[in-house]
């Protein structure tokens, strides 16, 4: 690791030199929210965000994307051959993205590139893509990554790590990947005081009040949490929309669709829902998991206890606080993960046969 | 479909008996003139993948 | 306020205690500003968490479809008008409810609110018509009137149509509101503007289907969205296909709508979507004399056949 110090008046610089050598994304206002764009030569990223509406991993994971292209058409010398659409491999650099979303990659990455299978496309574009993250300094309430194993200083899944300095960012370089794109940049005046940013962190730690106890997810029996009785009360509200699943930076569930126009076939990868009641509906008709509190349940269950099993890299959940804020019933994650980990399921049968 | 941006032209209801054979013959001309009038739809149309 | 929670928790313990309903369905407080959630109760020591204020919003009528529970629901004009209209489609029946009414004094719009201020909302509070947002530490005061769902500042039935037992007297009705302004700019555009503000107001779409699911009329055991023989749209980003939801879902709210705005305000990315069943519901109105959800006794002119329909598209 190397610290660099970044002068504001060298930013803008830096950024026209990465133009020529990466494809830019940072965050952008559009409406009333920010959400992370393609940065045409001369656009800034506007770092004073908060945080974007959607989380930027539809970068490398887009909510629509043809895959393949075939052509129905008897007369095409290749017709009935399936064929990857070429996807555009160069170098790309995510700027400003917040460290619970760069976290959230890395458990993304989990499911997308496995010793067995590899989902190309994921593959590839996490492979051309640099990040250069963006502290947090002023996290909003409904920040909780500090207990989820994340946190507003947090460098896993991030090459670069930027913090906000008045004058300047220091840049905290972490990987080869980060190297090169600073030395791109032209960014290479060294910074000394590593301490500082200690320090900072702890100041920006403290900010984060909001929690969740996560501790005894592990050690919870499985089929009894499945069972716990507060799952009807937890999913009354629940209308079964995505918007939990559609800007939570970790769900990686999709859909395949072939869509055929004349004789022109393509097969698309679209973003699925596990709200959804299509999301598990077999061809018979008969769909497992029928009911909207089966539904609630798995998306919690995937979340805080199956992944938990699977990977024991903590939970499915990096505290970015989208879904709490956007859900329009107010479902919050937080109070279910706090139930699911206290849950005792000897007090609770005790309780109905009172 | 008009209030979503559709010319009123593209679109006409008519009832017409299967003895009014005359008047079946109007409207489809009728139609036919004004649709042609405007020229290809383009919105509302999803347009076709493209086969390498 | 205060009266009407009172109110509400004091006959909602009563019923419970009576057994003469096995939940009650109402809204306990959120976490956030300006949210609730709707919740269901079913013993009369619960019944403190029941809430009632201005972020009441959703339509609770969306949570009766089909259940078979006797149920007490509390419920505000639009809900009641949602009610009358699951009766009329036998989603659910008038015995198995005890509803009780709230006069509606108007709901307060959490995206208008959150657009108006740059820093995070950390809270919102209310007293009588005074809303007090506190952002960064400070404290801001607002006219409720200002801040109003759109919806419910143009509403002319406030005050519940069908109940069991009011929480209150009725309040007043709004007079003289023009509620249909936003649709008669559009109908004044020419083709191609409407085509084009249409496409502008559903950019955003992330097709999350939050405001079919959070409208009471939406109940098909399958969504036509989600029909796959034949499929009817496409289901990726294409802006054709993201219109086709809008406008299809519009079109099967046609005479049913009754302009809760429960659609509107569970749109995690605030699209303005009544501009669609309000020109459906304008349409209504004017051609039928249709005001959806006021009687059990009147059939909707969308299934029924009357000699004087109107026919006037039939070239």
């Amino acid at each position: 690791m190397t610290l660099v110090k970044i002068d504001k008046k060298q930013w803008d610089k830096g950024l026209e030199a990465l133009q020529k050598a990466y494809h830019l994304f940072g965050p952008a206002k559009e409406k009333d929210y920010y959400s992370f764009t393609s940065l045409d030569a001369g656009e800034q990223p506007e770092l004073g965000f908060a945080n974007s509406r959607l989380s930027p991993k539809a970068i490398l994971f887009p909510q629509s994307d043809t895959i393949i292209e075939y052509s129905l058409d008897e007369n095409d010398e290749d017709h009935h051959i399936m064929k990857p659409v070429e996807k555009d491999s160069s170098p790309r650099a995510v700027l400003g993205i917040r460290p619970c979303d760069a976290k959230a990659v890395t458990l993304v990455n989990l499911n997308f590139d496995t010793s067995e299978y590899q989902d190309p496309y994921w593959v590839k574009a996490l492979e051309a893509t640099t990040f250069v993250g963006l502290a947090c300094d002023e996290p909003r309430n409904t920040c909780f990554c500090t207990s989820t194993g994340c946190g507003p200083y947090n460098e896993e899944g991030l090459d670069v790590l930027l913090i906000e300095g008045g004058d300047h960012y220091l840049a905290k370089v972490l990987t080869d990947k980060g190297k090169a794109l600073t030395e791109a940049a032209g960014w290479d005046t060294p910074a000394g005081d590593a301490a500082e940013i200690e320090t900072r962190k702890e100041a920006a730690e403290a900010k984060i009040t909001s929690t969740v106890e996560m501790d005894n997810l592990k050690n919870q029996d499985l089929m009894e949490l499945h069972g716990a009785s507060f799952w009807e009360d937890v999913a009354f509200a629940c209308l079964n929309c995505g918007t939990c699943t559609y800007t939570c930076p970790t769900c990686w569930c999709f859909d395949l669709q072939d869509e055929v126009h004349g004789k022109a076939g393509k097969r698309m990868k679209n973003w699925d829902s596990c709200m959804f009641p299509l999301f598990t509906v077999h061809t018979t008709g008969h769909n497992p998991r029928g009911t909207k509190t089966q539904r609630v349940r798995q998306r919690f269950m995937h979340k805080l206890k199956y992944f938990v099993d699977k990977y024991d890299k903590g939970i499915m959940c990096v505290g970015c606080g989208r879904c709490v804020s956007q859900c329009p019933v107010n479902i919050d994650i937080r109070r279910v993960c706090n139930l699911m980990n206290s849950y005792n399921a000897a007090e609770a049968t005790c309780a109905v046969n009172e | 479909m008009e209030h979503m941006g559709i010319e009123p032209d593209r679109i006409h209801y008519s009832w017409i008996s299967s003895a009014e054979s005359t008047k079946f013959v109007e409207v489809v001309k009728e139609v036919t003139e004004k649709v042609r009038a405007l020229g290809p739809n383009t919105h509302f149309a999803k347009h076709e993948a493209k086969v390498a | 306020m205060s009266e009407y929670n009172d109110k509400i928790k004091e006959i909602s313990a009563r019923l419970l205690k009576e057994c003469q309903v096995d939940m009650v369905i109402g809204f306990r407080k959120g976490s956030m500003p300006m949210m609730n959630e709707p919740c269901f109760i079913n013993n009369a020591e619960d019944t403190a968490q029941l809430v009632w204020d201005s972020n009441c919003g959703i339509n609770l009528a969306n949570y009766l479809t089909n259940r078979a529970e006797k149920i007490g629901i509390i419920a505000k004009g639009c809900d009641t008008r949602n009610i009358v209209t699951h009766i009329i489609e036998n989603k659910i029946s008038r015995e198995q409810l005890y509803i009780i009414g709230v006069p509606c004094q108007g709901m307060i719009d959490k995206h208008k609110i959150n657009a108006m201020f740059d820093g995070e909302i950390q809270d919102v509070a209310e007293s009588g018509q005074k809303i007090t947002v506190t952002v960064d530490g400070k404290a801001n005061e607002l006219d409720k009137a200002d801040v109003l769902q759109k919806n419910c500042a143009v509403c002319i039935h406030r005050n519940p149509v069908i109940f069991d037992e009011m929480v209150t007297d009725p309040v007043e009705e709004q007079k003289d509101v023009d509620r249909y302004e936003d649709v008669r700019k559009i109908e004044a555009l020419n083709p191609e503007d409407k085509w084009n503000f249409f496409e502008e107001l559903l950019s955003p779409c992330i097709r999350c289907y939050a405001c079919k699911n959070a409208c009471p009329l939406c109940y098909c055991p399958t969504c036509f969205v989600d029909e796959s023989k034949p499929q009817w749209v496409g289901k990726g980003q294409d802006p054709t296909d993201v219109r086709t939801f809008h406008f299809l879902r519009a079109f099967h709210c046609a005479g049913r709508c009754t302009d809760c705005g429960a659609c509107e305000r569970a749109c995690p990315v605030g699209i303005n979507m009544r501009v669609f069943t309000q020109k459906l519901e304008k349409d209504s109105f004017e051609q039928f004399g249709w005001e959806a959800g006021l009687t059990l006794d009147v059939r909707p002119p969308l299934d029924t056949y009357r000699p004087d329909d109107p026919d006037d598209f039939i070239r």
